[in-house]
């Protein structure tokens, strides 16, 4: 068989074996109910999401995100009812993308402001401004060149 | 040198920041939370009323001022508001403002008997899986919707309410129906 072919059928083989790992997984309705619950707060608990809780209310929103399940919601369309209700402070964790995002920025903008400081003044400590001459020693200096221009001639 | 005034800046910064936003949450009423349903239409719902005669639903309420209150009897602070909210019932029960009583997490049979017991009477509806109280963004019983002539969510009330409140908040939405 030729050299060619060999290799174009081995990076085909590849190619099929790389989209085969990365396809996404298979994910059940009752994985999803989990996925989902686990992000919602649940509205009667401190600091408890809706899978964790044991309350009824916690109870009844599981059903309702069951229900929507089943009906062929996707998750980002359930999380939209749920958001369009209780607003952002229902996930556990803020969305990127909003107001309460900057959660997450901040502290990283603050770490970066931090070392860009500590940096810039580790600069200015390790490379001391040019010292000026004291008068002895420009004096010495004058003289050493006169000297030198004399001797020249 | 430089650093230390730097840091100083920093701190000053900081302080001023954290009174500042310290000073906008105080501003804010916790009975009033701001939260994705306010300024939008009320979400549709059709429920059955406790008293087992038929159903309500929002959609027969267009076009008047709706004060919609999820309450149980298990909650102690409903109890508290209930003459408050029977009181601002008396003085509308002939005008263009309808109450709505939402029963939360509760069977129809306690739901009914606290309803009779407490002197409830205008309409109230069970709300028994919860959807409806979930698709208004409720917390915990009690609390208080106002709806416009318009069919939209004007204002809301977590915990008990007082008559000032209710007053206040329908006569500001009968005026608005009235100038519209």
């Amino acid at each position: 068989m030729n050299g060619r072919v060999v290799i174009a059928l081995a990076l085909v083989a590849l190619a099929a074996a790389l989209l085969f790992a990365a396809r996404p997984p298979e994910v059940t309705a009752d994985e999803r109910i989990d996925q989902i619950t686990a992000e919602l707060r649940c509205p009667v608990c401190q600091g408890l999401s809706v899978k964790d809780s044991t309350s009824e209310t916690a109870r009844q929103m599981r059903d309702l995100v069951a229900q929507r399940v089943r009906e062929g919601k996707s998750n980002s369309e359930i999380e939209a009812e749920f958001r369009a209700a209780y607003g952002d402070w229902i996930f556990l964790s803020p969305p990127v993308a909003s107001w309460s995002g900057l959660v997450w920025f901040v502290p990283i903008a603050v770490l970066a402001a931090g070392l860009l400081l500590v940096s810039g003044r580790l600069r200015r400590v390790e490379a001391p401004g040019p010292v000026e001459p004291s008068a002895p020693q420009v004096a010495a200096l004058r003289e050493r060149v006169a000297r030198e221009e004399a001797a020249e001639g | 040198m430089m650093l230390a005034r730097t840091v100083r800046i920093a701190v000053v910064v900081a302080i001023l920041g954290l009174v500042v936003t310290l000073a906008l949450a105080f501003r804010r009423d916790p009975h009033d939370i701001r939260t994705g349903t306010i300024g939008k239409p009320a979400p549709a719902f059709t429920l059955e009323r406790l008293d087992g005669s038929g159903k309500v639903a929002l959609a027969d309420l267009s076009g008047k001022v709706v004060v919609m209150n999820f309450f149980a009897s298990w909650c102690l602070p409903c109890t508290q508001e209930n003459p408050a909210l029977v009181r601002v019932y008396e003085r509308y029960r002939a005008s263009d403002v309808v109450m709505l009583g939402v029963n939360y997490q509760e069977s129809r049979d306690s739901g009914f008997a606290y309803v009779r017991r407490m002197g409830m009477g205008w309409t109230t509806v069970a709300d028994d899986d919860g959807r409806v109280a979930f698709s208004y963004g409720v917390f915990g019983p009690p609390e208080t919707f106002f709806i416009g002539s318009d069919g939209i969510i004007a204002g809301r009330h977590i915990g008990p309410i007082d008559e000032e409140t209710l007053v206040t908040a329908i006569e500001k939405l009968r005026g608005q129906a009235a100038s519209r």
